[in-house]
């Protein structure tokens, strides 16, 4: 009898081992979060790893800034993992130009990954004329409010400056801050202010000949729109009551603010919707979005910016391309795996680029999300859409326009003297060919 | 081959395996910093020579001036707060003979702790909601209601008080040691010539004690020039670079902007300020001083 069970036990652990060491190893940095982590080993790794024989995907798990650091070392030593994460297209172009991610050409034609996805977002990875990343997901900037807040005021949710300046001036009479933000932990949220305003007050259009070089930063609209931003945020201090508040609160504090009534709107992107579900969604208030107020005649027309979260590419001296190719391959072709991922963070997260229709969006998320979604598709698809700073900007001046802009509400420089060195950037950026792929403007 | 068993020899033997593994970790890629100090190097991709550009760049760049100045204030204030009172509360500490191992641990204990928690318990105290300034709130005072670390004219004292109060208890226990050097019969002396205790101090404890000082004096300035911990922990240099120091500065640029090439440049110009200072207590040896 003992005999049978050992030999029993052997062939299993035999046979699990042999399954393990005859599939090939593919590695995928993934930048670590305690949420998070547990469902992309359940929903991607394991779900991958059990849809194939071949390969074997091991996400490994770091904090954001090691990983990147430690990423970065391994690649120019000609290691690295196999699937390359990055925090935006500013990334991918530094590895790109370094000649170190797979051209991803090949595969997307032979996949057909260009029309499964959003065209954007499929051209935003595209360098040189050549396919190099694919975002891992995809987000925009809204604002939140407490519905229950405002209906119990008979609030209006703005649409335009002159109402939120108006229904500004009432949340303050009350006591409350105008909006929940703040910067501590993370210096580049103030680029998420920056982005409403440019985009918001000048219009997408002008934000996008900018971009690609037809209009100057320096244009008067541009210096209107960040004088507007510095009004709101030194001398009415709309974000959490005053700019020194908004240096000192956090992603926590912040979102405490929103669901207590602390403050009655919150700026903020798309990844939020999990948290604030978890956080005003148990106060027993009811929160709402809304498309950001346009800020002038120039930007009549509700518009989402667009932005990509974190890319996904191919480590050129990766020790099994195919095998992330295949990885790559099964997100891109499984959109129910993808999209159940992404429900579990209410979408807030690895909202992969991919072409949706009204039946795909799931129905067992927040109603608010839902809407969102739907929205957001019919607006962008209309082609109302804004620019996300930390998606179309260069490092150089993508780092400028969030670290900079201290300088500009301390008042130690004037809006015309920030955007002068702005622009100073952007043309050292486009003479070195570090400017960024921006989608056509129809 | 009779060289390598000479009596002489031997303490390379011991020598050599940290030297080898300094070679490494800092001698190589120290002079590669200097070599890309030269370059246009964002981190990634090739290299390319622009001779002194960065140099140039560095000169007119009112940030990093502005980090320098930093920087010396910084430095300044390290001299003189967490010095005067290390040194007054070693020696009072010198008086007691109960407790004062207490005392000693006491002062000591932010020095054992990771910089990382000493920057969170202070951020906390300052924290306009669920700090200080929030608890005299509720109580009807206006008091610390905004944290000096966001307000651009404290910021930078802000951060050298919590470095300072985690530094200050390892400056005590250097001084204590030297103090605890210094023979008796010089204080029982001076006792029988009627001497205060200010005297005492003036006259027999601060001179004997000069080496200790001198080198403290040294490490002082010497790593207040890469302090970075404390300032990208609390503040980042922010707000509008109040707090910025010539090593944030260095960081940002690197790992930022991708500007490897800038960064080692200030990291060159850092380089020489630290060689200087080291070269000049190696001339004051020379000249003499008991340092």
């Amino acid at each position: 009898m003992i005999k049978t069970v050992i030999s029993f036990v052997s062939v299993i652990i035999l046979s699990t081992s042999f399954s393990a060491i005859s599939k090939t190893k593919v590695t995928w940095s993934m930048e670590s979060n305690a949420d998070r982590d547990p469902i992309m080993i359940e929903k991607l790794q394991n779900a991958y790893n059990n849809s194939q024989g071949n390969y074997e995907l091991v996400i490994e798990f770091e904090d954001n800034e090691t990983r990147l650091t430690s990423m970065r070392t391994a690649m120019i030593g000609g290691m690295g993992p196999d699937i390359v994460e990055t925090p935006g297209p500013s990334y991918v172009k530094e590895y790109h130009a370094a000649g170190m991610l797979e051209n991803l050409d090949s595969y997307a034609a032979e996949f057909g990954w260009k029309d499964k996805m959003i065209p954007w977002a499929y051209s935003s990875g595209v360098f040189e004329g050549s396919l190099y990343a694919i975002p891992k997901t995809h987000e925009s900037m809204v604002m939140l409010y407490n519905k229950t807040l405002f209906e119990e005021n008979n609030w209006k949710v703005p649409t335009t400056l002159e109402e939120l300046e108006d229904v500004a001036g009432k949340i303050k009479a009350k006591g409350m801050n105008v909006f929940s933000y703040g910067s501590d932990g993370w210096q580049p949220t103030h680029e998420h202010l920056v982005g409403i305003y440019l985009n918001n007050y000048a219009g997408p259009q002008a934000v996008y000949e900018a971009i690609i070089g037809e209009r100057e930063w320096t244009d008067p609209v541009f210096v209107e729109a960040l004088e507007l931003l510095k009004k709101h945020m030194v001398d009415e201090g709309y974000w959490s009551g005053s700019l020194e508040n908004y240096y000192a609160i956090g992603w926590d504090d912040f979102h405490a603010q929103f669901a207590n009534r602390g403050a009655a709107m919150m700026t903020i992107g798309t990844w939020t919707f999990q948290a604030t579900q978890l956080g005003i969604g148990a106060s027993g208030d009811e929160w709402g979005w809304a498309p950001l107020p346009s800020l002038s005649s120039q930007s009549p027309d509700p518009n989402f910016m667009i932005a990509i979260g974190t890319t996904m590419s191919v480590n050129a001296n990766g020790k099994n391309k195919d095998g992330a190719i295949d990885v790559l391959n099964w997100i891109m072709s499984n959109k129910d795996k993808v999209l159940d991922i992404a429900k579990d963070f209410e979408f807030g997260e690895m909202v992969v680029p991919l072409t949706l229709s009204s039946s795909d969006i799931p129905t067992d998320i927040a109603p608010q999300v839902q809407d969102y979604l739907s929205e957001y598709a019919r607006i962008t698809g209309e082609g109302n859409y804004g620019y996300c700073t930390w998606t179309f900007w260069p490092a150089d001046p993508g780092v400028h326009i969030w670290k900079d802009m201290e300088v500009v509400w301390a008042g130690d420089i004037s809006v015309e003297d920030f955007l002068y060195d702005h622009q100073k950037m952007w043309d050292k950026a486009r003479k070195n060919g570090d400017t960024l792929p921006v989608p056509l403007r129809n | 081959m009779k060289i390598f068993s000479n009596k002489n020899f031997v303490a390379w033997y011991f020598v050599f395996p940290v030297a080898f593994i300094h070679l490494f970790v800092i001698g190589i890629p120290s002079l590669a910093s200097l070599a890309l100090c030269l370059t246009d190097w964002r981190g990634l991709g090739e290299i390319n020579y622009i001779g002194f550009e960065n140099f140039i760049e560095l000169f007119d760049d009112r940030y990093l001036k502005k980090a320098i100045i930093n920087n010396v204030i910084w430095t300044i204030a390290f001299l003189t707060v967490p010095v005067g009172i290390a040194l007054t509360c070693a020696y009072l500490l010198t008086g007691i003979k109960r407790g004062q191992m207490f005392f000693r641990l006491a002062f000591f204990f932010p020095y054992m702790l990771a910089s990382v928690i000493n920057c969170q318990i202070w951020k906390y105290l300052f924290h306009p909601i669920h700090g200080l300034g929030g608890f005299f709130e509720r109580i009807g005072w206006d008091f610390l209601a905004v944290s000096p670390f966001t307000m651009k004219s404290t910021s930078l004292f802000a951060v050298a008080f919590v470095d300072g109060w985690h530094f200050w208890g390892f400056l005590v226990v250097i001084y204590l040691t030297g103090m605890y050097q210094v023979d008796n019969h010089l204080y029982e002396a001076a006792d029988i010539e009627g001497a205060t205790k200010f005297q005492k101090f003036r006259y027999i404890t601060l001179p004997m004690i000069r080496p200790v000082f001198v080198f403290s004096i040294m490490i002082i300035i010497i790593w207040s020039v890469p302090v970075f911990d404390y300032v990208y922990i609390l503040t980042g240099g922010g707000p509008a670079y109040s707090s910025e120091v010539i090593a944030n500065y260095m960081y940002s640029q690197a790992f930022e902007r991708f500007d490897v090439g800038y960064s080692s440049a200030i990291g060159t110009l850092m380089f020489f300020y630290v060689m200087i200072i080291v070269a000049l207590f190696g001339l004051f040896r020379k000249a003499g001083w008991d340092i």
